[in-house]
């Protein structure tokens, strides 16, 4: 009678007890996969930075490259000048016609005073005609004067500056080299704009919040960098939707069991960045974003 | 942080993945001990018993992980 009550209280034990360990270890795999599919981190995050693409606002050969490739400019620096003969040349004509319109006025001046002065000798209407060719003789001097302006603003353009500070990079440009206006020639990274992007499944974002803090890893690099989110991008591209040819919707077939998270990218600005951390715009970075409250300093 | 890629003489790979490794090594010699020791007695089902050491091993590890690069 003992004995088999041992048996059963012994089995039961040990039933109960591998139970426990099993119980234990879903929880720990559980609070596993959740940190794993939903704390806030990303493996696929990225440096990024402005790009200003310049391009000359006047056709011409480049007469001078002021910078170099991977060189560090300031706002306001000059970056490479077109040949300024031929604008110097067409102020100069702008110049000399605007001298010939101020002439013509000043013609037309004295002729209407001269008219004026004759008083009753003379008709009504070559007064009349008179005032006309002052007002004519002037509006022609005000458009030699623009021109003279669009003359100078065109000289002065001939010279490109860097708009942004930033890094000149991939310069490709040489003396000699003919550029037309509107045309980019050279990239200016704009350094003040160096920011790290996130990519974040759809399914994290709930515990990201504007001010969360951030750590950064760059790939293969060890330092630790902090930063901040700064904003959530407001939109991305709906894939689901397209417009067919008939301007009717068109919307992808349901794929009902397996479902993809889509992307979002959270700009993350970079605080503190140690000098010896060389950014260079599109470095693959690993983040997480730290939940703010539990952040002591 | 846990999530970093280890840098394997240039290889990446994910944290997770070599403490995974290094939980099942430290698992296979646990369960040698618990072997040696007539443990086993006590245990129902043994390969879910088994399977649970290794979660709570991953766990631990992981958490001694974090605790270190805190």
């Amino acid at each position: 009678m003992n004995n088999p009550m041992k048996t059963v209280f012994a089995k039961t034990g040990r039933v109960l007890m591998t139970l426990a360990v099993v119980a234990v270890a879903f929880q720990i795999g559980h609070g596993l996969w959740d940190y794993y599919t939903v704390a806030p981190w990303t493996r696929d995050a990225h440096v990024r930075a402005d790009v200003v693409a310049i391009a000359a606002d006047v056709s011409g050969p480049v007469s001078e490259v002021l910078v170099r490739d991977n060189a560090s400019v300031k706002q306001g620096d000059v970056l490479f000048r077109i040949d300024a003969r031929r604008f110097q040349l067409a102020e100069r004509q702008a110049d000399a016609a605007m001298a010939g319109a101020s002439a013509a006025l000043n013609e037309a001046k004295r002729e209407l005073s001269r008219y004026r002065r004759l008083g009753k000798a003379i008709s009504r209407q070559a007064v009349d005609q008179a005032r006309t060719e002052l007002e004519k003789a002037n509006a022609a001097y005000l458009k030699a004067q623009a021109d003279r302006d669009l003359a100078r603003l065109n000289l002065e353009r001939a010279q490109v500056v860097a708009p942004v500070n930033g890094t000149v990079t991939n310069l490709n440009l040489q003396p000699g080299d003919y550029v037309s206006a509107s045309q980019p020639v050279l990239a200016l990274l704009d350094t003040d704009t160096l920011r790290v992007e996130g990519y974040f499944e759809e399914t994290k974002l709930g515990k990201i919040h504007v001010g969360d803090p951030v750590d950064i890893h760059l790939m293969g690099q060890g330092t630790l960098l902090h930063g901040r989110v700064e904003s959530v991008t407001a939109a991305i591209e709906d894939r689901e939707r397209s417009t067919g040819s008939g301007l009717l919707a068109n919307i992808n077939p349901t794929f009902t069991w397996v479902r993809l998270a889509q992307r979002v990218p959270v700009r993350i600005a970079l605080e503190d960045v140690p000098e010896d951390v060389r950014l260079v715009a599109g470095l693959t970075a690993t983040v997480s974003v730290r939940p703010d409250h539990a952040e002591k300093g | 942080m846990a999530m970093a890629e280890l840098d394997i003489h240039g290889v990446f790979v994910p944290t997770f993945m070599a403490l995974m490794l290094v939980a099942y090594v430290a698992s296979r010699g646990l369960r040698l001990v618990l072997e040696r020791s007539g443990f086993y007695r006590l245990v129902w089902h043994r390969a879910l018993f088994d399977l649970a050491l290794y979660v709570v091993l991953l766990g631990a590890f992981f958490y001694l992980f974090e605790q270190i690069n805190a």
